[in-house]
């Protein structure tokens, strides 16, 4: 049993010390599996090396009355200079243990072949962790500490892994800490949130993850995403990382990939297109809502998430014939145009994702109903943003919202935007009305007059050629600029 | 009183800690002179060259010591103190970073680090300064010791402050890294005033006085007496020598049990 009592730990920073584990108390018998959920930097690899006995607490104490593994699946205990054999040879010798065998354990499991009598150094992170885990694996420890093992490996390697400790090692006692909630739900049988230093043991996983979303969204609430917006390229490469970076993110495609794995296929696409609408611009998952979708029937919605997925970076391949699949129910008579997968250069030449019809849908026809037909229509019919952009200005349902609104001489009227659109629209346009972090002069275009008429004043739009055409050939026989109705009137009634 | 259980307990630890330090020897070796060429070899090599680098120089320069001692065996006893007590710290500042990942292992302490590295760098320095000396005495260029006993007596010494020294300064750079930058500089102004390169008895009593203070300096005085006998006309105090390394090592340990408190793995 291990008794952990009353931790805390203080870390002395540049900006005074900071409490990192609060009275942590628990205890962990032969045969627990104990997940730690927590946010990123809650203090979960704080709490295994305290543990492990790698770092000593501030205060409190823990009773080993069994033998603790170190945290597992780092890869730093390697001296890089010497080769696997001396490391094995050097683990050996520091547990007491007979070097020969774990030297035939360690070739057999690792599969690093000759590598094996190389320096360390050469090897690639890959092989790195399979050096590590199989070394781990050579010490009979009553309690293992696993750190983040999901994180390296194959998945061949990692099924290995699994089978090595849940089905080898079922009757030790284990603490898992894991981004994965996945994970943790089906390998542990006990469960803990950490927050803000505390630790609080749940006897069912749902009670635990309950109360861990709950901290995600009282401590992350709305955070705005932290998404590059120098231009469309990229906010696009950004959103991938930035996405799975966020808790909030991850909590919505995990129970995303839960209910898609209980075939629950209404859940999961509300879970996927929940977590889509913190990252409208991550790619992969509008794979998966294209297929929770299409296993719905819903073929439409179905293209249109496929489509945004090739439009934003998945290879056109993987996502052809899901695409055939679903127009070919629809019925239709002539075959689906083809996918258009991203390619690089100017914003404008870009194709077009859903996100981006959504938001020059507010933008450009803000009285109009888009809905998924119409949105499918678009997304089949512009191989670019510039074409889609330049084809929306020139339909009556553009100027239905904007002649209307300027002949009331209204120069403040026009719809309000939400800011993350706003910030999206000048992402788009970057060289032409300047990024929103950058300029504060411009910080009051908020509505989609004030950026029309900053559009149309630039003539030209650096990416965008045909969108600058067609606002131009409007403007000249349609549009008269808000300014010179400020004078008016009726704005003042007495 | 001790019981059996205590001694078997007591004795199970020492096993474990002769284990982790024979282990942490062979990687320190395995790591610092690999494989290649003459491997393992250099430990001892490699003083070796300094030390007779240093001898041919000052034989060349006819180095004025103020004595009437041949200059080979005034080098030989000299420098190779020097690669002790200067060694010893080099080797230990930053020890702890570069071993940071070991800090998983329980049973290995950061004190361990440290002794591994001294015993080590005490190994290559003797078995430097033995060899060097049996060939210069087998080839007739040197008296053999007069007394061995105060030569191993005078180079144990020097090798405790040498240590001392080195685990408080160790330990210390793990905080600041201010110990490494300034370790270097103050070495080199130490190393005329330690005592290598004059004897004590050739300096006015006024400088006399003040380089008494210097502890380094009355552990040569002891080497060389062991080699020389009266002829070297030493002069040393150990009633100073061995105080003032006790009060420093008792600091380096403390410094330790600081540093284990805080260290954090990688």
């Amino acid at each position: 049993m291990i008794e952990v009592r009353d931790l805390r730990k203080f870390y002395r920073t540049r900006f005074g010390e900071k409490l990192v584990l609060d009275k942590v108390s628990f205890d962990l018998r032969k045969g627990e599996r104990l997940g730690v959920l927590g946010r990123n930097g809650a203090g979960k690899s704080t709490m295994i090396r305290l543990v492990s006995g790698a770092e000593r607490p501030t205060s409190g104490t823990i009773e080993r009355q069994m033998s603790v593994s170190w945290p597992l699946a780092f890869g730093g205990a390697f001296q890089p200079m010497l080769t696997g054999v001396d490391n094995i040879r050097f683990i050996s010798r520091i547990y007491e243990q007979d070097f020969e065998s774990n030297l035939a354990f360690v070739e057999e499991f690792a599969e690093l072949g000759p590598y094996l009598r190389e320096p360390v150094r050469t090897y690639s992170s890959g092989m790195r962790a399979r050096l590590a885990f199989a070394i781990s694996m050579i010490i009979e420890f009553d309690c293992f500490l696993i750190d983040e093992i999901g994180a390296v490996g194959d998945a061949r390697f990692h099924d290995r892994c699994n089978y090595e400790l849940f089905e080898k090692r079922a009757d030790r006692a284990m603490i898992i800490i894991s981004h994965d909630a996945g994970y943790i739900r089906d390998h542990c049988n006990r469960w803990a949130v950490l927050h803000e230093g505390r630790l609080e043991l749940h006897d069912a996983f749902e009670d635990a993850y309950t109360v861990y979303k709950e901290v995600i969204g009282a401590s992350l609430g709305t955070a705005k995403p932290v998404v590059s917006h120098v231009n469309r390229a990229m906010m696009i490469e950004s959103s991938q990382r930035a996405a799975l970076a966020d808790d909030r993110f991850r909590i919505h495609v995990q129970q995303g990939d839960w209910a898609r794995d209980s075939r629950d296929w209404a859940s999961a696409e509300r879970e996927y297109a929940a977590a889509l609408a913190l990252y409208p611009y991550q790619r992969s998952y509008w794979t998966q809502h294209g297929h929770v979708t299409k296993e719905q029937g819903e073929f439409g919605r179905a293209e249109i998430s496929y489509r945004t997925a090739a439009a934003l970076g998945v290879p056109e391949d993987e996502v052809a014939d899901f695409i055939q699949f679903v127009a070919a129910r629809q019925d239709e008579g002539d075959a689906a145009p083809a996918v258009r997968g991203f390619r690089p250069g100017l914003a404008g030449s870009q194709p077009p994702g859903k996100p981006d019809v959504e938001t020059f849908a507010q933008l450009l026809w803000p009285d109009a109903d888009v809905d998924e037909r119409c949105q499918l229509d678009l997304l089949r019919s512009f191989a670019t943003c510039d074409a889609l952009a330049a084809t929306m200005i020139a339909d009556p349902r553009f100027a239905a919202a904007y002649s209307a609104l300027h002949r009331n001489g209204q120069p403040d009227s026009g719809a309000s935007l939400h800011p993350d659109v706003i910030e999206r629209i000048r992402c788009f346009f970057t060289a032409d009305l300047g990024r929103a972090d950058q300029s504060d002069a411009d910080a009051e275009l908020k509505t989609t007059d004030q950026i029309l008429e900053r559009l149309v004043a630039r003539e030209t739009l650096a990416e965008w050629p045909l969108t600058a055409q067609a606002l131009q050939a409007w403007a000249a026989k349609d549009f008269r600029p808000a300014v010179l109705h400020s004078d008016s009137k009726d704005r003042f009634p007495a | 009183m001790a019981t059996a259980a205590d001694r078997s307990s007591l004795r199970k630890s020492g096993g474990v800690q002769l284990r982790v330090l024979g282990a942490l020897l062979i990687r320190e070796m395995l790591t610092r002179y690999g494989r290649h060429n003459i491997g393992f070899l250099w430990l001892f090599v490699e003083p070796m060259l300094f030390t007779l680098g240093v001898t041919a120089l000052w034989t060349a320069t006819k180095s004025v010591h103020g004595s009437d001692l041949p200059i080979v065996a005034f080098a030989l006893t000299g420098y190779s103190s020097v690669l002790l007590w200067r060694n010893m710290p080099g080797r230990c500042i930053g020890a702890l970073w570069a071993n940071l990942a070991l800090m998983y292992h329980r049973n290995i302490k950061v004190l361990d680090i440290y002794v591994a590295r001294l015993l080590l760098e005490f190994g290559g320095a003797t078995i430097s300064f033995t060899i060097l000396s049996i060939a210069l005495i087998s080839v007739g260029w040197l008296a053999p010791p007069e007394d061995f006993l105060k030569v191993a007596a005078g180079w144990l010494l020097i090798a405790w402050f040498g240590a001392a020294l080195a685990i408080a300064l160790g330990a210390l750079s793990h905080e600041s890294e201010l110990v490494d930058k300034l370790w270097h500089p103050a070495s080199y102004i130490i190393f005329p005033l330690s005592g290598s390169a004059f004897m004590v008895d050739a300096l006015p009593p006024f400088a006399q006085q003040i380089v008494l203070y210097v502890p380094m300096v009355h552990g040569v005085e002891l080497v060389r007496e062991g080699y020389f006998g009266s002829a070297a006309r030493a002069h040393y105090d150990l009633g100073y020598l061995i105080p003032v390394t006790l009060i420093l090592s008792f600091v380096a340990l403390l410094l330790v049990r600081r540093v284990a408190q805080r260290v954090v793995p990688e």
